[in-house]
């Protein structure tokens, strides 16, 4: 029996509302919404797949230019980074969430999920670029430390410098790898979550979508057995792809970034780059939510709880950006190493002041001086308006630094040692932007969501299960005067 | 939390002031082995004062010693208070209600432990004087606000009075309990006059509940201050190598929470077996710390990894160098292997272990070693890179701790525990009013045949959503 601080006996249990009505009740009303497709869906899909058609052409024009220019595949390189940063941090949203057990990320953990399918298109832009990537021959800086020709010119060096070095392709196969690893993962961690709906679609839906979920639902029945196997599995898979997200963006910060700018090192950086891709994930939720809600009719399931949790977080992540971007800047500036100098020059200080400028107001300012504001925060509108704010920044931020490195890039090859470079050196201005890299930068963009939309016509956007699951800890009781929400912690 | 024990509120009252009102046996021996640790150790300091920094192992160039590694490290442990109370605070989460009151209170302790060291370490301490009442108008003798070591004591000092503020703001409906339970007349009094006559009334309620949410968000950016302005006394540096580094803020602030929380977590241990706690502070509350500290653990160690990553990266000599030095050469090289181990490689296997989460023994001993391992990992940092003979350098030698910076460095370990000690006999280490408060928002839920816990949710009111949708 449990009693009160005051000792009086009160209700054992609070009793939540799972009977089987509101259980069924939650699958229809899902349902219902996900086998409607209106026609300005599809007006914006085709608009979007014109878009996409764009891109592929802008695509086939960057590759019949060939490789040997590198400086003109600055802003092909700044969208692939742009997407990894986006459509790939997205899910992540649904893993940390679930990880800490917050029982607000149940109605967008789907979206953040389906964003992963996005990352095949990655996949194709990434293709072109395992050309572009200089190999260690020349003895550039990399991750992989020595290859031969630096080992031997290593002052007191006895224990790092094994002297046999490393293929000279090595960034190349573990950039493939570590790429290939995050989709699969992904694609893993959706099927894994889908799982309990597609058997709903199986035993409530009609025509193909029934079909669809029979072949995919592998005998799913909901034993007790199989929501164990579901929940360690989710929790395994959403693990390995936080920790391959890292990876990848270790990767892309350092071999597409960091080796093209001779004097440029950075150890902060890779954090700061896998920091901005949670950042421009939740931006990308947060986003998808508000259409969602908005547009695709699930204003019942998508409310003020999510904006404001998912808000908090874009708060929290906009005072990091500042924070990561001031750690480093702070060491070199106050330096005032030559090479670090021409370094700042490049990226901050000279051709790209402006556009540093306005990505510093959208990503950090903006963002910090109006979700500090609780109106703001717990709006619809406000957290949705400062995740279009902190996309355009980031895709700014994308542009200047890696459109700034690869302009540098054939200079630093020509180098004799790619290890400083001297301020006369840097560009005095930014590579103006192609018709080809027009095209690929917005039809891709628009490929990606493309792929989100049609995605959501084959499972349902909100997760039925993960909604059924909040019936049984949410419950509301009275308290005192007022009426308030319990809420329960399963582990 | 998996285990529900509704106390009732003058049990909770009973329980954690107990050892207020009463002196444990083992009080005054402890109180006394410390002091005389204490004591020592400031004699020890006086006589450094008297003859000078010779007396010390600091040579040329390794001009910061065992003091400035003490230093950091006593700062790492002090942001577990932040790290434990504020975060969590504003995170609404449950567990931390027992452990936010030590941490808070380590936070202080530490801190000035923290500032023993480089004021010891200056050698003419009184010489901070000038900073604030520059002596000599005329000449223009101001401190070098260009330089780390004047953002330093600011940020410290800042610090330290915000999270004094923080601590006393909590403590204030507990110190009412006091002052109305004492019998002794002149500790009434003074109770009496700290608890600013907090009687309860809701209007009271509500301004200690706003005051400690925003003293934990304007802390938050203190808190990162702070390390981040220590890291910058070394990252700054461009003569030393291994010192240069633009990881260093961040990787300064997770290895602080990693050692912090890790004190924390020894502090609930000892909680237990000398206060018997155990009714507060449960195996679930170890299990939820140490889940914590797994996550910081391997996050720290990632910015390790990076850290060494990109020294190698630069493919300079004299930091190829420095790093071979530090992790293969005598004495260093066995240093370093302790330091990995005891601060990685055995805690954080032994953590994904349900036992070993919620054993408070095994939680006492990983603890224990990963701030060892925490302390070597700040010396690593200190002496290698100055013992390093750069192409500038003519005078090197080694360095070798002479017994007074061992005897100080002992004394701000003793320091410390006494300062905790003392504070637990005048005021509660475990805040009442956040104990009853999670007992009032606990509630149970049966799901199937299982009953949860669960909880009052804290913010929005439900009614809020129903209009809003």
């Amino acid at each position: 029996m449990v009693t009160d601080p005051g000792n009086r006996v009160i209700e054992p249990y609070v009793e939540t509302d799972n009977s089987a009505e509101t259980r069924k009740a939650v699958s229809d009303g899902i349902l219902n919404i996900h086998t409607v497709t209106s026609n300005r869906f599809w007006q914006f899909a085709a608009l979007f797949g014109i878009m996409f058609v764009l891109g592929l052409i802008g695509f086939v024009m960057r590759l019949s230019s060939g490789f040997d220019d590198k400086g003109a595949w600055g802003y092909y390189v700044a969208l692939f980074a742009f997407l990894m940063t986006t459509s790939s941090a997205a899910p992540m949203v649904a893993i940390a969430p679930r990880i800490a057990n917050s029982h607000w990320r149940r109605p967008i953990s789907r979206a953040a999920e389906i964003w992963t399918l996005a990352g095949c298109l990655n996949l194709l832009i990434y293709i072109p670029l395992i050309w572009l990537l200089p190999s260690l021959e020349n003895g550039r800086r990399s991750l992989w430390f020595y290859p031969d020709n630096n080992a031997q010119n290593m002052e007191s060096c006895w224990v790092f410098c094994w002297g046999g070095g490393v293929p000279a392709y090595s960034p190349h196969i573990w950039a493939t790898l570590a790429i290939l690893g995050l989709i699969v993962l992904g694609f893993a961690l959706l099927w894994l979550s889908i799982l309990p709906d597609l058997a709903v679609l199986r035993d409530h839906g009609a025509g193909w979508q029934k079909k669809w979920g029979r072949k995919l639902a592998l005998g799913w029945r909901g034993t007790s057995a199989q929501w164990n196997w579901q929940y360690h599995r989710m929790g395994v898979v959403g693990a390995f792809y936080f920790m391959m997200l890292v990876f990848v963006h270790f990767f892309i910060s350092v071999e597409f970034l960091m080796v093209h700018v001779p004097g440029w090192i950075d150890s902060l950086y890779p954090i700061t780059h896998a920091h901005n891709a949670l950042q421009g994930g939740v931006a990308t939720v947060m986003l998808t939510m508000f259409f969602l809600r908005k547009f695709g009719g699930y204003k019942d399931y998508i409310g003020l709880d999510q904006f404001w949790g998912l808000g908090k977080l874009l708060l929290a992540l906009s005072l990091l950006w500042f924070w990561f971007w001031f750690s480093s800047f702070m060491v070199l500036w106050y330096g005032k190493k030559p090479s670090e100098q021409a370094v700042l020059e490049l990226l901050v200080k000279g051709p790209y002041l402006y556009l540093f400028i306005t990505i510093f107001l959208l990503v950090f300012i903006l963002p910090w001086f109006t979700m500090i504001w609780n109106p703001v925060r717990r709006s619809v509108w406000g957290p949705p308006i400062l995740a279009v704010s902190i996309l355009v920044g980031t895709l700014l931020d994308r542009i200047r630094l890696y459109v700034g490195a690869w302009d540098v890039a054939e200079k630093s090859e020509m180098m004799h040692s790619m290890m400083h470079m001297e301020m006369e050196e840097v560009p005095g201005s930014i590579p103006s932007l192609g018709i080809a890299d027009g095209f690929v930068i917005v039809g891709f963009i628009s490929g990606s969501v493309l792929i989100f939309m049609l995605a959501t016509r084959l499972i349902p956007a909100i997760n039925i299960w993960e909604r059924k699951e909040m019936l049984l800890y949410k419950a509301e009781v009275q308290f005192h005067r007022t009426k308030v929400m319990v809420m329960g912690k399963p582990r | 939390m998996q285990e529900h024990t509704q106390l009732s509120h003058k049990q909770i009252n009973d329980d954690l002031l107990v050892d207020i009102l009463t002196v444990p046996k083992w009080w005054l021996p402890a109180v006394a082995f410390l002091s005389l640790i204490v004591l020592t150790g400031l004699g020890a300091f006086f006589f450094m004062m008297y003859h000078g920094l010779g007396v010390t192992g600091l040579n040329r160039p390794v001009m910061w010693g065992f003091f400035i590694a003490n230093f950091v490290f006593w700062i790492g442990i002090s942001h577990a208070g932040i790290m434990i109370s504020a975060i969590l605070r504003l995170t609404q989460a449950e567990w931390r209600r027992p452990i936010t009151r030590a941490a808070e209170v380590m936070t202080v302790f530490s801190l000035i432990a923290a500032l023993h060291t480089p004021l010891m370490h200056v050698g003419r301490p009184w010489r901070v004087l000038y900073w604030i009442f520059p002596y000599d108008f005329s000449r223009g003798i101001w401190p070098n606000i260009r330089s780390p070591f004047v953002w330093d004591p600011s940020a410290v000092g800042t610090y330290l009075i915000a999270s004094s503020l923080f601590v006393f703001v909590c403590l204030i409906p507990d110190l009412a309990i006091l002052r109305d339970r004492v019998k002794n007349p002149i500790g009434k009094k003074i109770y009496a006059q700290l608890a600013l006559g907090f009687r309860g009334t809701p209007r009271q309620w509500r301004l200690q509940i706003i005051a400690g949410i925003l003293l934990s968000a304007l802390v938050l950016p203190v808190f990162v201050s702070v390390h981040s302005i220590v890291s910058w006394d070394f990252a700054v540096l461009i003569g030393v190598e291994g010192w240069r580094s633009t990881i260093f803020a961040p990787y300064f602030i997770i290895g602080a929470i990693h050692s912090g929380v890790s004190a924390v977590a020894m502090l609930m241990a000892l909680s237990v077996w000398l206060y018997g706690l155990d009714k507060y502070i449960k195996p679930d509350h170890f299990d939820a710390i140490a889940r914590l500290l797994i996550v910081v653990a391997t996050t720290w160690f990632f910015f390790f990894f990076l850290e060494w990553v990109y020294a190698l990266y630069t493919l300079e000599s004299p930091e190829i160098a420095l790093r071979e030095l530090q992790a293969f050469e005598w004495p260093y090289g066995p240093l370093f292997a302790i330091f990995v181990i005891t601060s990685f490689v055995i805690p954080v296997p032994m953590w994904l272990f349900k036992r070993v989460r919620r054993s408070a023994a095994l939680m006492f001993w990983t603890t224990i070693l990963v701030n060892i391992g925490m302390w070597l990992e700040r010396f690593l940092i200190v002496i290698p890179g100055l013992l390093r003979r750069t192409h500038m350098t003519f005078d090197w030698g080694t360095y070798h701790p002479s017994i007074i910076e061992i005897l100080i460095v002992v004394e701000t370990f003793a320091f410390v525990c006494l300062g905790m000690l003392l504070f637990a006999k005048v005021l509660p280490l475990i805040p009442l009013f956040d104990i009853k408060e999670g007992m009032v928002n606990r509630r149970l839920i049966k799901v199937g045949r299982r009953v949860i816990p669960a909880t009052i949710r804290e913010g929005l009111p439900h009614h809020y959503y129903q209009e809003k949708h």
